[in-house]
């Protein structure tokens, strides 16, 4: 097993591994909080309204789901990908595999920007769920950067 | 070989770990977010709204709020009870209009309006019915739109005007929101079962168990 082994060779600099274990226990927090959400978009009209919050307007809106498809279940299948990349980085050590995954949270973070002017400016409601996810990807993309900056710029 | 088992022990307990997310967070989201315990403190008094049989011992208190998309989920759910078993029980209407409903109290003003003249359920229908027009309007859009449905059930729009804003309907509707606080609900729509509050029904079919369940209890 490769655990923890990394292709430093192949880096500009290493990797501090806070960084990654930051990026992997982020990136599987962020799973939970839009595994929820995505629970929530199912199972939450029969649980009715709660007497405090705009979660309900906003997961009841129209922007919250595309095609049938609640947007939280995007956020989890993106959040999962991107631990499941920090997983197997610790796995097998390979720094193309990390890279890739630094390279997908902008995707994350341009989504939560979007759901942030959403609530704030169109549906006029702000869910502390959806929040937690802008932190989550604000962060990813923050660790992705500076795991970017690791790499010499002939990785690919 | 010891280091390839290792390597399934390690992807297996990210298997189990992520399943084990899965799991917990749909627990989490369809968890009864309300006490199961509380018991409805106003008793069903001669200010309510009720329909079904009044001599029933079985008696169903809905606290809802016109805006609430889950509470018109429930509106059609408990038609059909009330077609199938309104023999049987006694279905109690009260107002727990949600601040973060723009138009929720301006809805409960209006059905209570519509009471004044002998018309509570059948605004009250037409409000659930409405609910994706009148939700999305301004204030005094969704007040022409209740005083369309005060028209076509044949009302007298001018005392209906009158009384939308009347204090007396205000004051109604407090209290019933007041007894709602008192009787922990606080989440639409809350209802109580023979005055003990019930879990968030998962699925129609459980609420409609749960009632048949009591009405066979209490024949």
């Amino acid at each position: 097993m490769e655990i923890l082994r990394t292709q430093s060779s192949k880096l500009s600099t290493p990797i501090h591994k806070g960084s990654v274990w930051a990026f992997v226990v982020i990136s599987f927090l962020g799973f939970l909080d839009a595994t929820f959400l995505t629970a929530e978009h199912y199972l939450g009209p029969l649980l009715g309204c709660p007497i405090f919050g705009g979660c309900d307007k906003v997961l009841i809106s129209p922007y919250s789901a595309v095609g049938g498809i609640p947007v939280a279940m995007f956020g989890a299948v993106y959040y999962l990908t991107v631990f499941i990349l920090g997983v197997a980085y610790f796995d097998t050590g390979r720094a193309r595999i990390l890279r890739f995954a630094a390279n997908l949270t902008p995707l994350g973070l341009i989504a939560s920007l979007w759901f942030l002017y959403l609530q704030l400016f169109v549906i006029k409601a702000l869910c502390f769920y959806c929040i937690i996810s802008l932190l989550t990807s604000t962060l990813l993309f923050v660790l992705g950067l500076i795991i970017r900056s690791r790499f010499g710029a002939d990785m690919t | 070989m010891e280091k390839k088992i290792k390597r399934i022990l390690f992807w297996f307990g990210i298997i189990v770990l992520v399943g084990g997310a899965v799991f917990g967070m749909i627990k989490l989201a369809g968890r009864a977010s309300m006490s199961q315990t509380a018991l409805l403190a106003n008793a069903i008094s001669a200010s309510d709204w009720i329909q079904g049989n009044k001599d029933s011992r079985v008696f169903l208190v809905e606290y809802s709020d016109f805006q609430c998309p889950a509470c018109k989920i429930f509106y059609s759910f408990l038609k059909d009870i009330e077609g199938k078993y309104g023999d049987r029980l006694q279905l109690v209407y009260r107002h727990f209009p949600l601040s973060q409903h723009a138009n929720a109290m301006l809805a409960a003003q209006a059905a209570e309006a519509a009471g004044k003249q002998g018309k509570f359920w059948e605004m009250h229908d037409k409000i659930f019915e409405g609910q994706n027009t009148w939700a999305s309007q301004g204030k005094s859009d969704a007040e022409k739109t209740f005083t369309s449905y005060a028209q076509s059930s044949g009302l007298n729009t001018d005392q209906f005007k009158k009384d939308l804003s009347s204090n007396e309907i205000k004051v109604k509707i407090e209290n019933d929101y007041k007894g709602g606080i008192k009787s922990g609900v606080n989440a639409t729509p809350t209802f109580f079962l023979n005055g003990k509050k019930l879990p968030p029904p998962t699925s129609y079919g459980d609420f409609e168990n749960t009632i048949v369940q009591a009405i066979n209890a209490n024949p």
